[in-house]
């Protein structure tokens, strides 16, 4: 008791102390500092040997179980495998790798894929893996009450049926024996492989969720499953660990052991700079921040950056006066500053988009870009051509979870606007706030981004306009139903040349002739590794969700 | 013990109207959960599934008085986000805050009462200057802020405590601190101006007569004496400490109550946010009732009334 007693009024006085002296300088504490830096220092050395990897989260992850979540792909991309995985190449492009598929061949229909399964993969208590287990994977996204990853089964044969309970398996689905099993879908899906290679589809044991049941997701050691890792520890609101899994079918990674922890942005920055964290996500502190610490010469050979392989872009909603005007759209389009948005606020970090489909997607077309220029004379002509010479009120809604670089561009944004003479308000919500006025098709225009889950155009053109559904719950309320109507068609497409066409055509027509969003631009993902790290590789389409295999320690 | 049965019947009377208006303004302010679980991926076929799945097509009234009667059989419910029994979730975090939340209260009351004692004492010294310095800063700086300096101060310039918690005692320090800050000053000031009243009472000059030293008079007479307000303005601050660490959990990433709450407010978990207002509005009021007790214990005056 009397020890704890000292102790407090030993720490009253340092913290009156350090009180008064952070202003005046910190000369008279270094003998303290010093004694600090060494302990410090033993820390470091200890870490050091035993393969360990000290990364950040913002927020708490919500489930380790990837069926009931579309947000939180860190735990299942690296405990769980999917059949095929994705790999950027040095050109930029990517590619389809097998991971637990060994082989696959498409029949002439377009419609059935015949897969065989690895030889030998185990799932981490031993079970080994069976063509039973993916189908069962994909019964269960379907019939799961709270299931977020529907998307990704319903291209299968049956399985509208049997997601409205109308049968009791799933159709598409033939287990032909333990390693040989086809899928048949409803209609050729030319991006469906690339689909299987998200963590969205990341394949379950039967045996491992089935006697788990509430569990499974929730407690780490009824959580297997075949990846390179498992979760040994999960402290909800503070942080995760993470061991090697010795049964992984895999190369043996050089990071053997992953410490996540739960940090506010600041905590982050002090974390790292004190030698406590191995990888910094910029995304996730001040960019200010970046700008005057991290895009140095002292941490020049420290950064690590990857293309985002997504697009930026402005909506507007066609149900709100005046924005039903083409004109009107297309005045907005011209006369928004992207690029000093992009040098100013992003530090040139990007390259500006003027389509959908994001640099690095498959089909992207070089001819659908250059046509977009910044042109406030213009966009004032079109306004008073169109009868807004006066201009208008308009709303831009603002996702206050948003980082700070996405607000200040909202706010330049509102500036371009109101010197063409829109009166732009910005109204500010949260997160909640914001997700429920957007499905509900009311929301005028808001900035977003759109990451792509798997390289294929419709990833993206299909989410924004693939249906009248999609188009209220992204308030865009395009009008078109003979283009949306051709949106889900190119889906269907086998032909390469004349896939890549088509969506070509769709773009022009949706950006440039329609005038549906003003294409802002992609951005890259910036990193920085400590001294620990000796190869860093990002996720392929830059999110902040790694794979701890890729990272080489030294 | 009359007073005592109808405090209790009040707290269920308040406890009744906290459920109803958490209730009701959750569904009133924007946002669903089923667009929140979704997020980015979201179709309306999806969000009308999941609308059904958590029974958010269902009438308000039915909703609410589902809710209630489940409440009375001890069932608050299963989180829509976290998947979990809200019970157990309450009952993993709540060590978590009561640890936090008795260790900063140890700090304020000691850091409080002696540093209020101290400036007393030594009114016009340069002790005093300090420790009113030291208090002011209590009043007026936001727990964020004691918060980010603290780690500032501790961690990076000195290394003593660790950045955020995780588990060891130590690294619950500062947390108490920025916590316990904000009272001690309020504990600190209070102490000091009822403590100068009591050194120019009368009594004080008796004591001196008997031949008491100054210290001793101080401590043993007048103390007494001026501990009473300072004794029910600690026993208040119990529930402005519960309010203040929505923040510390947040920025030590301690995996408390406050930190339950804020998600599920974030994330318009309604039964996890009813259950976390519940409890707390629960853990006040019982506060609110043990602070009467002491000072009726502590205050003859108060025994009759």
């Amino acid at each position: 008791m009397t020890v704890k007693h000292i102790y407090m009024i030993a720490l009253i006085a340092a913290l009156i102390l350090s009180g008064c002296g952070a202003g005046a300088g910190n000369t008279d504490t270094s003998a303290q500092q010093d004694a600090a830096a060494s302990q410090t220092a033993g820390a470091q050395a200890d870490n050091a040997d035993s393969g360990l990897l000290r990364g950040a989260l913002n927020a708490d992850i919500t489930t380790m179980d990837v069926h009931k979540t579309s947000n939180d792909y860190m735990v299942p991309m690296n405990i769980y495998d999917t059949l095929f995985t994705i790999r950027k190449k040095d050109d930029g492009s990517t590619e389809i790798v097998n991971s637990l598929a060994e082989s696959y061949d498409l029949s002439d229909d377009g419609k059935t894929y015949h897969f065989t399964l690895r030889d030998g993969v185990v799932f981490s208590d031993g079970t080994p893996l069976t063509a039973k287990d993916v189908k069962f994977t994909f019964e269960r996204i379907l019939t799961l009450p709270d299931s977020a990853q529907t998307d990704y089964a319903i291209p299968i044969d049956g399985a509208q049926d049997l997601l409205d309970g109308k049968a009791d398996s799933l159709k598409g689905i033939t287990v032909e024996d333990d390693h040989n099993f086809s899928i048949t879908l409803s209609e050729p899906y030319a991006g469906f492989l690339a689909s299987l290679a998200t963590p969205s589809a990341s394949i379950y044991s039967e045996k491992i969720v089935t006697e788990a049941g509430d569990d499974f997701g929730v407690l780490p050691e009824k959580t297997l499953g075949t990846g390179p890792y498992i979760v040994t520890e999960w402290t909800r609101g503070s942080g995760l660990k993470f061991e090697y899994n010795p049964r992984y079918w895999g190369e043996e990674p050089s990071v053997k052991r992953v410490e996540l922890s739960i940090m506010e942005p600041q905590a982050m920055n002090m974390a790292f700079q004190k030698g406590d964290l191995d990888i910094l996500d910029c995304l996730l502190i001040d960019s200010a921040i970046v700008k005057s610490i991290y895009k140095t010469d002292a941490y020049k050979d420290h950064i690590v950056s990857i293309d985002r392989m997504g697009t930026n872009f402005f909506m507007m909603n066609e149900n709100v006066e005046p924005l039903n005007n083409v004109q009107v759209r297309k005045a907005i389009q011209m006369a928004i500053d992207r690029e000093s948005i992009l040098q100013s606020i992003y530090d040139g970090d990007g390259q500006l988009e003027d389509g959908i489909y994001p640099t690095g997607c498959l089909v992207y077309n070089k001819e659908n870009q250059g046509w977009l220029k910044y042109d406030p004379e213009g966009a004032k002509k079109l306004l008073t051509d169109a009868g807004y010479g006066d201009g208008f009120d308009m709303e831009i809604c603002l996702d206050t979870s948003n980082t700070d670089a996405v607000q200040n561009t909202v706010q330049v944004i509102a500036q371009n606007l109101n010197d063409i003479g829109i009166r732009a308000n910005i109204r500010s919500v949260d997160h909640a706030s914001y997700l429920d006025l957007r499905n509900s098709g009311d929301m005028s225009s808001y900035l977003a981004l759109w990451l792509l889950d798997f390289n294929d155009p419709d990833n993206i053109i299909y989410t924004f306009f693939g249906n009248k559904d999609n188009t209220k719950t992204r308030s865009n309320n395009y009008a078109d139903d003979a283009v949306i109507a051709r949106v889900t068609a190119a889906k269907t497409i086998v032909d390469e040349t004349e896939r890549n066409k088509e969506y070509a055509a769709l773009e022009k027509k949706l950006v440039q002739d329609d005038a549906v969003w003003v294409p802002m631009f992609s951005l890259k993902h910036l990193f920085v590794i400590s001294d620990r790290v000796a190869e860093f590789t990002p996720h392929w389409a830059g999110w902040s969700d790694f794979y701890f295999a890729q990272t080489e320690l030294k | 013990m009359k007073g005592l049965a109808g405090r209790i019947i009040g707290v269920i009377v308040v406890l009744i109207g906290v459920v109803a208006l958490i209730f009701v303004m959750l569904r009133i302010i924007p946002g669903d959960p089923a667009s929140v679980l979704l997020n980015e991926h979201v179709s309306q076929a999806n969000i009308d599934r999941l609308t059904r799945t958590m029974g958010l097509d269902r009438s308000l009234p039915e909703q609410f008085f589902g809710y209630l009667a489940g409440v009375l059989h001890g069932d608050f419910g299963r989180s829509y986000y976290i998947q979990q029994p809200v019970s157990n979730l309450i009952m993993e975090a709540l060590p978590f805050t009561i640890k936090l939340t008795l260790l900063s209260i140890a700090f304020a009351w000691t850091f409080g009462i002696i540093s209020g004692v101290a400036s007393a004492m030594y009114n016009e010294h340069i002790i005093d200057y300090l420790f009113r310095g030291a208090a002011l800063l209590g009043i007026s700086v936001p727990v964020f802020m004691v918060a980010l300096l603290l780690q500032y101060i501790f961690y990076f310039r000195l290394s003593i405590f660790p950045l955020t918690y995780d588990g060891s005692f130590a690294s619950l320090i500062l947390p108490a601190i920025a916590l316990g800050w904000n009272s001690a000053g309020s504990i600190a000031r209070l102490m000091r101006s009822e403590l100068m009243e009591e050194l120019d009472a009368p009594y004080m000059d008796t004591a001196k007569a008997k031949g008491l030293s100054y210290r001793k008079a101080v401590l043993v007479h007048a103390l007494r004496n001026a501990a009473l307000p300072v004794i029910s303005l600690m026993a208040l601050q119990l529930s402005g400490m519960l309010s203040g660490a929505v923040i510390t959990e947040s920025i030590f990433s301690i995996p408390g109550l406050g930190k339950l709450a804020l998600t599920a407010l974030q994330t318009r978990d309604m039964p996890l946010l009813q259950g976390t207002v519940l409890f707390t509005a629960f853990l006040i009021a019982l506060g609110n009732i043990c602070a009467d007790l002491i000072n009726t214990l502590l205050n003859p005056r108060l025994r009759t009334g």
